[in-house]
């Protein structure tokens, strides 16, 4: 059996077919491929299949140097990651983690994986071990060196009900930020632009947040799929601050490409939301690692 | 020897698109009977109502019932968002069953719902069988205040045997961790039903948007000592479908048989797309494709 080919046509159930997907030119912009404890590279070659099934045109791993566990930390299978990304180059991107509590750090990170590396940008992952956001201060350095190498910036927000009484967000790691510390940050740099990921997690409420601050993109991966959540933030935000992400393997591209496909959004919008609006935010990076892409 | 240079993506996918068109045409070269008309698809999980939290896209029933025919779905086993909170569920049956006759168009099929925590809750089965011709009934553990060590489930199980009745049990509708505050749900162990099922062998009880505890022993216990079946709706992952239902490396046994896993879509509130893109995600062959779109679920559950 061909490993690429649907045994029924897709069309006949209301999907795009494969050719369709691919037309799409899909960029995910959240993937997870090397996120294994025991195996990341054999994860990333495993999730291989989907990838190609579903026709994700350009993947872009959030775990590129280190782990999202330990961001700083140097991982057994960082060269292995450095040569894969400069040999996959046509397909496959990374973004390295950071740690906001340690801004020293993180730059001298950017510096080797970014300036002087083959990475595109930098993600805040949920969590770090002192408990800083992404709206502290001490952020700065690291959000002024992202604008001046033009490396995107990711940020992983939820706001997790919990706590006594219970609300949005009370239920957050120590250091997970929020959408509010998103826009926080937002504010004191005009001129960059941010991804606020997950779309908060609640995204009926993440979408409130970052809605008046025009330098935040929204994306929305790695949580349920909801109907009409992105006909939500498409109709507040517009489809313009809209990014795409897979989240695989651990969510199902099924899940994540659903989300755009029962929208209302007209085909040239998803286009947008599937890979025009990130290619559109990297391409100064993009060109500077000498990646070929096209707009 | 210096190895061949990356392909271009696009070109890469285009190149893979070809040759499952390549294969296509090669098909389509040898003398084959004439093909058949796409299967259609049994979905047995969507809900209809108001979804308590917030208007669902498709919460109208004859918007939902059209979005399903758009993507061939040919019927649908339907809940009630109201058994979720209300305490006067013949109320909520009757509702159901009337909003299916009016609005079903012939593609829904009512299964309503008892909660054990009310008093006289036979009563409900009672009518859901004999008044509205409910094929079975739909629990919804958490919301209604139980959960699966309540005293009466076992009961509920002989008697819904005995009846010929479908039970529907709702692991989980919507992530915790968005949540209303108000809100404050127990994580619903499937665990007690094991024992349960393993008394009654002739009860038919399927798992709605079940993925089992992180360990998967609930779920290999409920595969290895019952006869329950499944939904995936809540199977999440790259290929996680396949890779729960076809033998592994070596052959070995599948986590879960194919043949008692259903298709679900848990809409209105999932996108139909989702569970959809299930079946064209996972490399499963047009066989495997007929029994969870309808073959088993017309096992379950007769025409």
């Amino acid at each position: 059996m061909d490993p690429l080919a649907f045994a029924l046509n897709p069309a006949d159930y209301g999907l795009p077919t494969r050719d369709e997907l691919v037309a799409y030119r899909i960029w995910d912009t959240h993937f997870h491929g090397f996120n294994a404890t025991t195996d990341p590279l054999g994860q990333f070659h495993a999730n291989n299949l989907y990838v190609r099934r579903m026709g994700i045109e350009r993947s872009i791993t959030l775990e590129a140097g280190g782990t999202l566990r330990a961001p700083l930390e140097p991982a057994p299978h960082d060269a292995e990651m450095r040569a894969l990304l400069v040999r996959e180059r046509s397909w496959l991107s990374g973004i390295t983690p950071i740690d906001p509590g340690f801004p020293d750090e993180s730059c001298a990170k950017m510096e080797a994986w970014i300036r002087h590396g083959p990475c595109i940008g930098i993600k805040y992952v949920g969590g770090n071990r002192r408990g800083i956001p992404c709206s502290h201060p001490n952020n700065d350095p690291i959000i002024r060196l992202a604008a001046e190498l033009g490396a995107t910036i990711y940020i992983h927000t939820w706001l997790k009900v919990g706590g006594t009484p219970r609300a949005p967000g009370r239920g957050n790691l120590p250091g997970e930020s929020t959408p509010q510390d998103v826009v926080a940050l937002a504010r004191r740099f005009p001129d960059v632009r941010f991804i606020c990921g997950h779309s908060g997690g609640d995204w009926e409420l993440g979408v409130r947040s970052v809605r008046a601050q025009p330098n935040v993109l929204l994306e929305f991966a790695g949580s349920d799929p909801h109907s009409g959540a992105v006909d939500f933030a498409a109709r507040e935000l517009g489809a313009d601050r809209l990014v795409w992400g897979g989240h695989g393997p651990s969510r199902s591209y099924a899940t994540e490409l659903a989300k755009v496909l029962e929208s209302d959004l007209s085909p040239a919008d998803r286009r947008k939301v599937f890979g025009g609006n990130f290619r559109r935010l990297a391409a100064p990076i993009l060109r500077r690692q000498g990646i070929p892409f096209e707009p | 020897m210096n190895p061949a240079p990356p392909l271009p993506r696009r070109r890469f996918l285009r190149q893979g698109a070809a040759a499952g068109a390549a294969a296509m045409l090669a098909r389509a070269a040898s003398p084959a009977p004439a093909p058949a008309a796409p299967p259609g698809i049994i979905d047995t999980h969507v809900t209809l109502f108001r979804w308590p939290f917030r208007r669902l896209k498709y919460d109208a029933t004859p918007a939902l019932v059209a979005k399903l025919r758009r993507h061939r779905i040919t019927e649908a086993w339907a809940g009630s968002h109201e058994a979720l909170l209300h305490k006067d569920l013949a109320g909520v049956n009757a509702r159901l069953a009337a909003e299916c006759r009016a609005h079903g168009d012939g593609l829904l099929r009512p299964f309503g719902s008892v909660n054990l925590a009310w008093p006289d809750w036979e009563e409900d089965l009672r009518r859901c069988q004999e008044e509205h011709r409910m094929p079975g009934v739909r629990l919804f553990p958490g919301y209604q205040t139980f959960d699966l060590t309540h005293p009466d489930l076992g009961r509920l199980i002989q008697l819904t045997a005995e009846r010929g009745l479908i039970v529907q049990i709702v692991f989980q509708l919507e992530d915790p961790r968005v949540h209303h505050p108000l809100l404050s749900l127990p994580v619903i162990d499937a665990r007690p039903l094991v024992p349960l099922l393993e008394r009654t062998p002739a009860a038919r009880v399927q798992l709605l948007h079940f993925a089992g505890n992180v360990a998967g022993t609930d779920l290999r216990a409920l595969v290895d000592r019952t006869n329950a079946w499944f939904e995936f709706s809540r199977w999440e992952g790259n290929g996680r479908l396949g890779q729960l239902i076809q033998p592994g490396p070596g052959g070995a046994r599948p986590p879960v048989p194919a043949a008692r896993v259903l298709f679900g879509s848990h809409a209105p509130y999932f996108p139909v797309e989702t569970g959809l893109l299930r079946l064209f995600e996972s490399p499963l062959d047009a066989e495997t494709l007929h029994a969870l779109m309808h073959r088993n679920a017309r096992r379950l559950l007769p025409a």
